[in-house]
């Protein structure tokens, strides 16, 4: 809200600047985001929280300047002369729904002489950037500013019947709004009508065709307290929103309506003259209830860690206008205003105190106990992951988890459900959570290409979200994309698993996901039954100067698995022998084949195989391939002879010819 | 066979002296070294010479093969400076750029929560995580903030279907534990939360946040300003000042928004505090009663506190970035600077 300095020293005495005004409403909860000098004033910007809808009126801040700093309120005139014509002969209210309008005033004012408001008024209204429209309006305008009650003044001659009923809007009725807004109403939202037509939307704006304008000569003024939760929906169903709604959706006080409606009219009989009609109506369903409050000194101390005094929490009460029924020893019994329904507990009337009392009164204790964190496997995990991966050279890269419909985006390939959309989503090109990390992290490759990077190096852990039952299921990715090729992406996600101490074998299947990977160059990565990731090199579809591979691994088998708990293993006194080997199989044998074979031949010392390289070329017939490899043979307990590892490997070799038909390349 | 040897010697340092060019050097070396050489020569003998004998006469030939070399060598190099005199010597140019091996970066969001993890480890806070895409019940009403309820408006949030939505906060991390354990409670939450803000480059859809939560027996404000005040000292710096606004959040009272002095301009005023001299980087208070309600804790027995920090903010402020969007492009050119 903003406010003008100049005014506010209408309503509270302070000899403060601008600038230490700030400072002091700021420090009680009220932050002033900008000072700005109009002329010869300040305007204010003050930001109020939803909470405190009784601070959108000048009294309510100049109430928290009095908290803060002492003084005393002054509240404005509200005297005026009546005639003795009483309102009743010229306007009937009839409220249907009290629930959703708890209380409306009505006051008459004839013969009005409508002009320009005072010099002073259409300053100060400037000054809070309202534009100034004619005495009757800006008079509204300004009292809504006073007091934080909004009201609205009708054309009482074009009121039909001399009726007002509140009530709700009937099917096809509709309204043109002061604004111009044509909108139509829905049986659920609150009208001011006459006797044939909705004349105002409730709390939020009149309509074109009752307001106030040149040929005006009697007005009826409308004050009144809307349903706050009833104003915020039809205020969001028609997408119109005031200054009048922004304050009764927060809430206005039920015993300030007549308060404000007297206030206007003095205002209007002495700048614009008229006639005021006898009385008021004034509907309302029930009396204002005041909640009482104990607080107990001793709850006061214990929440906020500091001792405060009876009497200086009373005082604080006290200036803020609570009405302090009782004080005896550790207790004090508040009433609380009726402009501060919010507050109806002990914690509320804590929050008041500690608040005028200064936050930054209250000592900053470093007493809390002892205690020693864990971390979590997740956490130890994930922290392994990215040191591994930064290690390597990774660059870790965060995308947005709500993505677009395109058929890349929509690769799945964690479930065959369909991905999650967003109910309300700002744009089509985030509408719906991701079921793959990959497509985020292709067009992190595709941003740093247009500028002029072609080499990279990413990696990202975040979650996928699959379609479930009420809440969908969060699994946690971790995604590499790299410019290098396939089988150099492969050995780091195979020392990644040994680094995290998985040790099962996984089984790399042929895969297929044309809208990732290029045909026949993808892979399923298994782990026994389990689907653990996909790997493969880009498909030339999305149009990449280099070759980039990627991999999609499932983290929370990660998580699962690891086995970050070391044990030393005893280091082998005796050397190991190594024999390297080329053999010539058929083009259809897989790596995978000739190791398991070489592991079950049952050679003797054979402790592992490690693959060099495969060669097709002029000594090797077509149709074949030669593969080069090493086996090492060990005994834990002696040197081997020469004799037993010839042996061995004939074994290995045998093995190899019986079940792949493969010869020793000589 | 010492004779043998003694004699090679004694004619190679008659033969020495008649070297006078590069060539001769060169000859000398094929009639001594080369593949007939004299010593290729000597060392066919050994299968012939004793068994007993041969080791020492094989080390004597290897030391005289050696010596040889040695001395050949030396007039090949001699003779061939000489030959090509204006061959200038290569310099080892030791001011040549060093071969950058690859090094990779974390993201700076994930350096800004590591190091939040890690100063409040310290103090004795777990991590916790929650789930994403939450029920209204944990992102609002247990939270103290009911259907409707003007406070709404201050939550804007994207919705799945009725009572689905994407959380819009990490506190519902705070519900989620306290419906797990019972106090004493020490945990920090990191996570991604979601708001329907158009981007532009202070707002983002989608961004970070820390949430914090203590509850115990006799827990106050007072330390609540003792653990932001140490995290506050520990990872902006110890000349860090902080300050404390009453604020309002549905799910503490009292509500702080905490400032701390701009670190830009010192508290002076500058664009990045909009001259204020303080920088807004987090919201605290204690747990609201109607929370610890909600997680059915006594709250007459247990008091808590919960703050709540913004991680790409926090990270702007460190490094200066101007604009949000720049976490998430990915530039390589803006990775590699954290």
């Amino acid at each position: 809200m903003k406010i003008s300095y100049n005014w506010l020293k209408e309503y509270v005495n302070f000899y403060l600047s601008p600038e230490e005004l700030a400072d002091k409403l700021t420090n009680v909860g009220l932050v002033v985001a900008d000072i700005q000098t109009v002329d010869d004033d300040f305007c204010m910007e003050v930001e109020v929280t939803s909470n405190r809808p009784d601070c959108l009126g000048f009294i309510g801040i100049a109430r928290e300047v009095v908290a803060a700093v002492g003084g005393s309120l002054h509240f404005p005139e509200t005297d005026y002369k009546t005639t003795n014509k009483e309102i009743s002969k010229f306007i009937n209210v009839v409220v249907e729904d009290s629930m959703l309008c708890p209380r409306y005033t009505a006051r008459v004012v004839q013969h009005i002489n409508l002009g320009p408001s005072p010099e002073w008024m259409q300053k100060r209204l400037k000054c809070i950037g309202l534009r100034p429209v004619n005495n009757i309006v800006d008079i509204t305008n300004y009292v809504m500013m006073e007091t934080g009650q909004p009201l609205h003044a009708f054309d009482l001659d074009k009121l039909s019947d001399k009726k007002i009923v509140v009530r709700k809007a009937m099917s096809g009725e509709e309204i043109v709004a002061i604004n111009g807004a044509r909108r139509a109403l829905f049986h659920d939202m609150l009208v001011i009508a006459d006797s044939k037509r909705p004349i105002a939307i409730a709390g939020i704006m009149g309509g074109k065709e009752t307001e106030v304008c040149d040929s005006t000569r009697n007005i009826l003024l409308e004050c009144a307290q809307f349903e706050p939760r009833q104003v915020r929906r039809t205020s969001k169903t028609l997408g119109i929103t005031s200054d009048s709604s922004y304050r009764f959706e927060r809430g206005v006080d039920t015993e300030g309506v007549d308060f404000a409606s007297r206030r206007a009219v003095k205002l209007i009989k002495e700048y614009a003259g008229g006639e005021v009609a006898n009385g008021v109506i004034d509907i309302r369903s029930r009396k204002h209830a005041a909640s009482k409050i104990t607080l107990r000194m001793e709850r006061l101390h214990k929440v906020l860690g500091i001792e405060i005094k009876r009497d200086v929490a009373s005082d604080i009460l006290k200036r803020l206008q609570f009405n302090v029924l009782n004080e005896v020893d550790d207790f004090i019994d508040v009433e609380v205003p009726s402009f501060r329904e919010e507050i109806y507990r002990e914690i509320d009337l804590i929050e008041e105190i500690a608040r005028i009392y200064g936050f930054n009164n209250i000592p900053t204790k470093t007493s809390i106990s002892v205690r020693g964190s864990v971390k979590s496997k997740y956490e130890v995990v994930e922290d392994c992951i990215r040191q591994f991966l930064i290690g390597m050279g990774f660059y870790e890269v965060k995308t947005f988890s709500i993505v677009d419909t395109s058929p890349l985006q929509s690769v799945n390939l964690w479930s065959d459900k369909s991905g999650i959309d967003i109910a309300n989503p700002l744009r089509q090109e985030e509408s719906r959570l991701r079921t793959c990390l990959l497509p985020s992290l292709i067009n992190a490759k595709r941003y740093n290409e247009n500028h002029g990077i072609e080499q990279v190096r990413i990696f990202e852990i975040a979650k996928v979200y699959l379609a479930g039952d009420k809440l969908p299921q969060e699994k946690t990715c971790l995604s590499i994309l790299a410019d290098t090729d396939f089988f150099t992406l492969k050995g780091i996600v195979s020392a990644l698993l040994l680094n995290l101490g998985i040790s099962s074998r996984c089984e790399w299947t042929v895969f297929s996901e044309l809208r990732l990977f290029a045909d026949e160059r993808a892979a399923r990565i298994q782990s026994g039954n389990i689907t653990i990731g996909y790997i493969g090199e880009a498909s030339k579809e999305l149009g990449f100067k280099t070759s980039p591979c990627m991999v999609e691994l499932d983290m929370d088998y990660f998580v699962e698995s690891s086995n970050i708990s070391k044990k030393y293993q005893a280091l082998s006194q005796y050397p190991h022998v190594l024999r390297d080997l080329a053999i010539i199989v058929d083009e259809e044998v897989t790596w995978v084949s000739i190791e398991k074979c070489v592991m079950s031949a049952k050679a003797s010392f054979l402790k592992e195989i490690n693959f060099f390289d495969v060669y097709r070329g002029k000594q090797i017939p077509s149709g074949k391939k030669s593969i080069a490899f090493n086996i090492c043979f060990q005994a834990a307990d002696r040197t081997l002879k020469s004799e037993e590892v010839d042996a061995a490997q004939q074994i290995v070799l045998d093995a190899l010819y019986k079940t792949l038909g493969a010869e020793l390349r000589k | 066979m010492m004779k043998h040897i003694e004699e090679v010697k004694n004619n190679l340092q008659d033969e020495i002296k008649l070297v006078t060019t590069l060539k001769d050097a060169d000859q000398l070396k094929i009639k001594y070294l080369g593949r007939k050489g004299i010593i290729n020569d000597l060392m066919r003998i050994i299968p012939t010479i004793p068994s007993d004998q041969r080791a020492s006469f094989g080390q004597q030939i290897n030391s005289l093969k050696v010596e040889i070399t040695n001395i050949i060598e030396e007039l090949i190099k001699k003779f061939s400076s000489e030959t090509v005199p204006k061959a200038k010597k290569e310099i080892f140019d030791v001011t040549l750029p060093g071969k950058h091996p690859f090094v990779g970066k974390r993201h700076p969001l994930t350096q800004t929560i590591d190091d939040i993890k890690e100063v409040f480890a310290r103090l004795g806070f777990d991590v916790a995580y929650g789930p994403e895409v939450e029920s209204e019940y944990y992102n609002f009403e247990a939270l103290n903030i009911p259907a409707d309820h003007p406070s709404r408006t201050d939550f804007d949030t994207f919705y799945i279907k009725n009572d689905v939505l994407l959380r819009s906060q990490t506190s519902t991390v705070q519900i989620r534990i306290m419906e797990k354990q019972k106090p004493p409670i020490r945990i920090i939450a990191p996570g991604r939360v979601y708001r329907p803000d158009t981007v532009d480059a202070r707002h983002s859809f989608m961004f970070h946040q820390v949430e914090g939560l203590l509850v115990d027996e006799g827990v106050s404000f007072a330390d609540l300003k003792g653990v932001l005040n140490q995290f506050i000292k520990t990872y902006f710096g110890q000349n860090v000042q902080m300050r404390l606004r009453p604020s309002f959040f549905p799910f503490t009272e009292p509500s702080a928004e905490v400032d701390i002095s701009c670190s830009i301009c010192g508290g002076n005023g500058c664009s990045v505090c909009s001259y204020s001299g303080w920088v807004e980087i987090l919201g605290a208070g204690m747990v609201d009663p109607n929370v610890f309600k909600a997680v059915h804790y006594d709250a007459e027995k247990y008091t808590g506190f919960a703050f709540g920090m913004g991680v790409e903010r926090i990270t702007m402020l460190k490094y200066g970035i101007n604009d949000i969007r720049l976490f998430y492009e990915n530039d390589m050119r803006f990775l590699s600077q954290f």
